[in-house]
C-alpha cells in the first residue's frame, strides 16, 4: 500500500491530542481556559505532570502509537521553572525528538512545545486551537496505525 | 598484507611480549580459516591477527573486562567508530578506562563509503592514513531516505521497518545498548508477541534513547538480517546536536550530553535561550 | 479485595448539560476494580463532604476516584480534607470534568461525555499503579556554618547565636570585618567603619556560641539540609563540623580598572578603594578632585550597576567639601543611583555642600589628560551640550564590585549555581536568600553588590531562614519542598536494574543522585532530602530504573493507553 492509499483510508475527524501539562503553569492555564469558558474541541486529554522535564520521550512516542495525532508538552516560561531550569532540558529533549519525528515522516509539527501558557487561559486556548488547526490537514495517524505503524502481523 | 595490518600485528605483539597488556582483543583467523573476534594472550599468536572485515568490538571489550579479574589490562584493536563507542561506554561507567588501552587504525576509502562514515578514523591512529570522511547527507542513498514530504517518508520507513523480524540484532549489536533489563523487552513499552516489532514503540524508542550517544558505528544495520538502514534514523538527530550545541557523541571525553543540562551549562559557547515560546514559531529547516 | 470507589460530583448541575453523568456512572461502574459508584450533588458542601467519608467507609474501597471541578478550586480542598483524615495522597485521584471538560466543550455532549469517560478511565489506570514513596526523617544538627565574616556574615552569625544556636564563623582573612576593614566611613551616616564593626566583633569575641575560625577555608562539603558535613582547613590543621544549615556570605571582590582613564599610568588616578585607604591613613585630600562614575560598570563586560558606587562617591565628595570649603569637587556621572528617601536626601546634601555634578553620555566618556601627572579632565556635558575642561589634582574612578574569586570553588563544593557574573544565584523568583539546595542560603555582596547596611539586613534574613531549619529537631524528606503539603514524593532507584550510566546524576537540578560503587560496578543512589520530585531523572533513565512511585511509568502508561478508548468510538 502506498502513501496515497493510506491517506485515503483515513477518516478525518478532529485530531486527537494528548497534552502533558506541568501543574505549575500550564495546567493552571488550562484551568483558566475552563473558567473562561473557552471553546475547544473535545478530542484532547490532559495528563498533569510535576514538571515538563518529567515527560518521557518514550511516553510521547507511546502516545502516538496509542491513538494521538498530536502531542503537546506544556511547561513554564523558560526562566521560570520552579525546579531550576529543568524545563530547559525538556525543551532540548523534545526538540531532538522532533528531529526523529521528522526523519520518519511523522513530522515535528505533530509535537507541540509551549513554554508560555503560565496561568493564561486565553493563551492556552489559542495555543491549543492553533495546534488543532495545524493538525487537521495532516492525515490522521490512525490510518497508518491500522496498516503498518504498530499493528502486529504474523507472517 | 597491508602495512596497517603489519603495524597492528607488530604493536600487539610488543604489548603482549612486554607484559603491557594481558590480552589484545581483535579479530583472528582460526585454523578453519574463519575470521572472528579473538582475545590474543601471547605474542606469538599475533601472526593470525586480522583487522578485516569491519567488526565492532566495543561491547565485547566491555564484556571481556567484566568477566576478567580486576587486574586484567585489555588492549582493544579498533577502528574510529569503535573508539568512539568505547569512549561513550567509559563515560557511562561501563568500562573502567584504567584497565583498557586502544590500538586504533584508520579505515580505507571503500569502507568509509560503505558505511557512509563522516569520520573513518580514530583520534590518534596507531596505523594507517587518515582519509576524508563521507557526508551521508550528500550521498544519494541516504538523501533518498530523507527526501520528499512527511507522507512519502512515512510510507518509506513503514515499508522498511515492516521487514523487521524482531530479532533484537540491532539492540544486541549496538555498543551503547547495555541496559539490563531493556525497555524493549518490557511489555509496558513494547508488545512482546508482536512481529514485526512495532515501529514506534520499538524502533523509535530505541532510536531516541541513542539520540545523544549513537556514535554512528553502523553495527545496528550491519547486524540487521533484513537490511533496514537503521543508522539513518540517527543521523538527523546527531547533526542537530552538532549544529546547536557543538556536541558529538564519542568525541567528548569531558562533556556530558547537552540534553542532560540546562542552557547555562549546555554549550561552551554559552548558547542563549531560544526566542520562541511556542514550537510552531520556531524556525527550522530539515 | 479492596478496590476503587468512584464519586461523581454534579457540581449542582453545572456539569450535566454537557456531560451525561448517568452514562458516565454506568460506564465507570462496568470497569474492573471499581467497587462502588456514587453521584453526589456537590462535594464541597459540608453535607456531601460527610457523605463522601460515609460512602468510602461503607464501600470498603482503598482508593478514591473523584470526578468534580478543578484541583485549584474547591475540589482541591476536598482532596486535602480527605488526606487530612489519613488517606495517603497517592490513593486519591481527582479528575477535573468541569473546567477541564464540561465548560470547554459546550455544545458537544457526545464528545464531552466520551472525554469524561476517558479521563476517568485514565484516572483508574493511574490509581491502579500509583505508589507511595517511603519518607525519610533526619535529625537536625543545631549548628550553623557562616562562610565569610563581613557585614553580612557577622550579622547572620550574631542573629543565630542570639537565638541560641552554635555558629561556626569561617573567615579566610586573619580578622573579621570584610570590606568594612578597607574603608574609612560608611554612608549615609558617615560613621567610621571600624565603629560600625565594633559591636559585631565584640559579640564574636564574647559570645561562646560563636566559634570564629580565622584564616580558614572550606575544603569539602557533603550532606543535605539538617546535616551538612563540612571540612575546614587552616594552617593549624583541619576541622570537621556538622551543621544543619549553611550561610554563604563571602562578599564581593574589587576590580582594578587597568587601562581605563589612564589608571596605572598616572599615579593621581585612583580607585575608590584606594581613596578609602588614604582616608583611613589620614592623608589629606587633594585640593581638586574629579570622580568618574560607572568606571567599568554598565558596559558590555559588566552590564550591571553595582549600586554602592554612587553613594560612596557622594560620601567622599561631601567629606572633601566639609574638610576644606575651598575644595573643588566634581562628580562626572551617567546617572546618579541613590534610591530611597534617605539616599535621595544624601544626594541633595551633596548639592548643598557644593559638589558639582556633570552628566556625560557613555558614547562620549571623559578623557583624562596630563603629561606625567593629572592635569585636567575633558567631559562633554550631556545636559548643556557644552564641552568642559576641568582642572584637577586627582581623579577617582568609581568602579563596581565584582564576584569574589572564591565563589566558584564554594559553588562547586556546595552544589549551588552561580549567575552569569559569578555571584551566587538566588532561587528566583519566590525564594529570596535561598539557593537551589535546601539549607544553603546566601546574603550580602556574595549574592549581589550591596552596601554594608543592606548586607547586614540580608544577613539577618538569611539567619531567619537558617533558624527555620535549625529550630526543628527533625526534618522529613517530604517537607523538603516549598509546597505546604510537601513534595510529591521522591525518586526511587531499583539497584538491580541500574547500569550506573550517570544520566540521572547529570540531569538532576539538585544533584540529589550520586554514583556509588557496588561490587565492580556503579549504582545510582538518590538522596531523599535533596530530591525535589521534579521527575527529571525519570525521563532520562534508559530503562526505567529510577521512578517516582507517585507518578511512575506504569501509571503514566496506563493513562496513555486509556486516553482515547471512548473517543475511538466517537
Amino acid at each position: 500500500m502506498n502513501a496515497q492509499e493510506i491517506v485515503d483510508k483515513t477518516t478525518r475527524g478532529t485530531p486527537r491530542v494528548l497534552v502533558f501539562a506541568c501543574r505549575w503553569c500550564a495546567l493552571v492555564g488550562a484551568d483558566a481556559a475552563g473558567r473562561g469558558k473557552a471553546d475547544l474541541p473535545a478530542s484532547f486529554r490532559v495528563i498533569p505532570v510535576e514538571c515538563a522535564a518529567m515527560v518521557e520521550p518514550d511516553s510521547v512516542l507511546r502516545a502516538y502509537a496509542g491513538g494521538a495525532d498530536g502531542v503537546a508538552v506544556l511547561g513554564c516560561h523558560l526562566g521560570g521553572c520552579r525546579f531550576n531550569d529543568a524545563n530547559h532540558v525538556a525543551l532540548k529533549r523534545m526538540e531532538a525528538l522532533g528531529d526523529l519525528l521528522d526523519t520518519v515522516g511523522i513530522g515535528r509539527r505533530r509535537l507541540l512545545l509551549s513554554f508560555g501558557t503560565a496561568h493564561e487561559g486565553r493563551q492556552f486556548a489559542e495555543v491549543l486551537g492553533t495546534f488543532f488547526r495545524e493538525l487537521t490537514p495532516l492525515p490522521s495517524l490512525e490510518g497508518w496505525r491500522k496498516t503498518l505503524l504498530n499493528q502486529p502481523s504474523f507472517r | 598484507m597491508t602495512s596497517t595490518l603489519k603495524t597492528i600485528r607488530e604493536k600487539a605483539g610488543n604489548l603482549l611480549a612486554g607484559g603491557l597488556a594481558d590480552g589484545v582483543l581483535c579479530l583472528g583467523r582460526d585454523r578453519f580459516n574463519v575470521v572472528q573476534p579473538r582475545l590474543f594472550r601471547k605474542a606469538e599468536e599475533v601472526g593470525s591477527l586480522e583487522i578485516e572485515p569491519k567488526w565492532n568490538l566495543a561491547k565485547l571489550a566491555m564484556q571481556t573486562l567484566r568477566s576478567a579479574e580486576k587486574s586484567f589490562r585489555l588492549t582493544v584493536v579498533c577502528r574510529g567508530c569503535d573508539e568512539r563507542a568505547l569512549l561513550e561506554l567509559v563515560k557511562r561507567n561501563q568500562i573502567d578506562a584504567f584497565r583498557m588501552t586502544i590500538l586504533s587504525y584508520t579505515c580505507g576509502r571503500e569502507q568509509a563509503e560503505a558505511c557512509l562514515c563522516a569520520r573513518p578514523y580514530p583520534e590518534n591512529s596507531a596505523a594507517g592514513e587518515k582519509i576524508e570522511g563521507v557526508d551521508p547527507f550528500g550521498d544519494p542513498r541516504f538523501a533518498s531516505l530523507l527526501a520528499e514530504d512527511d507522507q512519502e517518508r512515512m510510507a518509506r520507513w513503514t515499508g522498511l521497518l515492516s521487514r523487521c523480524l524482531k530479532c533484537y540484532g540491532c539492540r544486541n549489536a549496538c555498543p551503547i545498548c547495555v541496559c539490563t533489563p531493556c525497555k524493549l523487552e518490557d511489555d509496558l513499552w513494547v508488545e512482546r508477541s508482536a512481529v514485526p516489532a512495532e515501529m514506534i514503540p520499538y524502533h523509535l524508542i530505541r532510536a531516541f534513547h541513542l539520540s545523544d550517544t549513537c556514535v554512528a558505528c553502523g553495527a545496528c544495520q550491519d547486524a540487521c538480517p533484513v537490511g533496514i538502514p537503521l543508522l539513518a534514523l540517527q543521523l538527523v538527530m546527531r547533526r542537530s546536536l552538532k549544529e546547536k550545541y557543538g556536541y558529538e557523541a564519542g568525541l567528548e571525553a569531558d562533556r556530558k550530553s547537552p540534553l542532560l543540562m540546562d542552557f547555562d551549562h549546555a554549550s561552551p559557547a554559552g548558547l542563549t535561550l531560544p526566542a520562541w515560546t511556542v514550537s510552531s514559531e520556531a524556525p527550522h529547516e530539515r | 479485595m479492596p478496590g476503587v470507589i468512584a464519586i461523581l460530583c454534579r457540581c449542582c448541575g453545572q456539569i450535566e448539560p454537557e456531560v451525561d453523568l448517568q452514562a458516565l456512572r454506568e460506564r465507570i461502574g462496568r470497569e474492573a476494580g471499581v467497587v462502588s459508584v456514587e453521584v453526589l450533588d456537590s462535594l464541597c458542601l459540608p453535607e456531601d463532604g460527610a457523605a463522601i467519608v460515609q460512602a468510602v467507609e461503607s464501600s470498603g474501597a482503598d482508593r478514591i476516584l473523584l470526578a468534580a471541578c478543578s484541583p485549584y478550586g474547591k475540589a482541591g480542598d476536598v482532596v486535602s480534607a480527605l488526606c487530612a483524615r489519613g488517606i495517603d495522597r497517592s490513593r486519591v485521584r481527582l479528575i477535573d470534568i468541569r473546567e477541564g471538560c464540561a465548560w470547554i466543550h459546550r455544545g458537544d455532549r457526545t464528545g464531552a461525555t466520551a472525554k469524561a469517560c476517558d479521563l476517568l478511565c485514565m484516572g483508574l489506570g493511574f490509581l491502579q499503579y500509583g505508589g507511595c514513596s517511603t519518607d525519610a526523617v533526619v535529625a537536625v544538627r543545631p549548628e550553623c556554618l557562616v562562610a565569610g565574616a563581613g557585614s553580612a556574615g557577622l550579622a547572620a552569625a550574631v542573629s543565630i547565636a542570639r537565638a541560641g544556636f552554635q555558629v561556626h564563623l569561617v573567615e579566610r582573612a586573619a580578622e573579621g570585618g570584610g570590606m568594612l576593614r578597607l574603608i574609612s566611613r560608611v554612608y549615609p551616616t558617615d560613621v567610621e567603619a571600624a565603629e560600625k564593626l565594633r559591636p559585631y566583633l565584640e559579640e564574636v569575641e564574647r559570645n561562646p556560641r560563636i566559634v570564629f575560625h580565622p584564616k580558614t577555608r572550606v575544603v569539602s562539603a557533603t550532606g543535605f539540609a539538617g546535616d551538612f558535613k563540612v571540612r575546614l582547613a587552616s594552617a593549624t590543621g583541619d576541622v570537621n563540623v556538622r551543621v544543619g544549615a549553611v550561610i554563604l556570605a563571602t562578599g564581593a571582590g574589587v576590580w582594578l580598572p587597568r587601562g581605563l582613564y589612564r589608571y596605572g599610568e598616572l599615579k593621581e588616578v585612583l580607585t575608590l578603594m584606594e581613596l578609602e585607604r588614604r582616608q583611613r591613613e589620614g592623608k589629606t585630600a587633594a585640593k581638586r578632585s574629579v570622580f568618574i562614575q560607572c568606571a567599568g560598570a554598565r558596559c558590555p563586560e559588566r552590564p550591571y550597576c553595582a549600586t554602592m558606587c554612587c553613594p560612596s562617591s557622594i560620601k567622599n565628595a561631601v567629606l572633601f567639601r566639609k574638610a576644606d570649603p575651598d575644595a573643588e569637587v566634581t562628580i562626572l556621572h551617567r546617572d546618579i543611583m541613590t534610591p530611597g528617601h534617605i539616599l535621595e536626601r544624601y544626594y541633595r546634601s551633596a548639592l548643598d555642600a557644593g559638589v558639582r555634578f556633570i552628566r556625560f553620555d557613555p558614547a562620549q566618556p571623559p578623557v583624562v589628560s596630563g603629561d606625567g601627572h593629572v592635569e585636567h579632565v575633558e567631559v562633554f556635558d550631556a545636559i548643556s551640550g557644552v564641552k568642559r575642561e576641568i582642572e584637577t589634582d586627582q581623579v577617582i574612578l568609581s568602579t563596581p564590585l565584582v564576584a569574589n574569586t572564591d565563589n566558584a570553588k564554594l559553588a562547586e563544593l556546595f552544589h549551588v549555581p552561580l549567575d552569569g557574573y559569578g555571584f551566587f544565584r538566588e532561587d528566583y523568583p519566590l525564594h529570596p536568600l535561598e539557593t537551589r539546595q535546601g539549607g544553603i542560603f546566601i546574603c550580602g555582596s556574595a549574592r549581589w553588590p550591596v552596601s554594608s547596611t543592606e548586607a547586614a539586613t540580608q544577613g539577618e534574613g538569611a539567619a531567619m531562614k537558617a533558624l527555620a531549619i535549625l529550630g526543628r529537631e527533625k526534618l522529613s524528606a517530604r517537607s523538603m519542598s516549598r509546597l505546604p503539603e510537601g513534595k510529591l514524593g521522591h525518586a526511587r532507584i531499583e539497584d538491580s536494574s541500574c547500569s550506573g550510566c550517570g544520566n540521572c546524576v547529570a540531569v538532576c537540578p539538585y544533584e540529589a543522585c550520586t554514583l556509588q560503587r557496588m561490587g565492580g560496578a556503579f549504582v545510582s543512589r538518590a538522596n531523599k532530602m535533596r530530591c525535589r520530585a521534579c521527575g527529571s531523572c525519570t525521563a532520562v533513565c534508559p530503562n526505567g530504573t529510577v521512578q517516582m512511585p507517585e507518578h511512575n511509568a506504569r501509571a503514566v502508561g496506563a493513562m496513555i493507553r486509556r486516553a482515547f478508548a471512548e473517543g475511538d468510538a466517537g
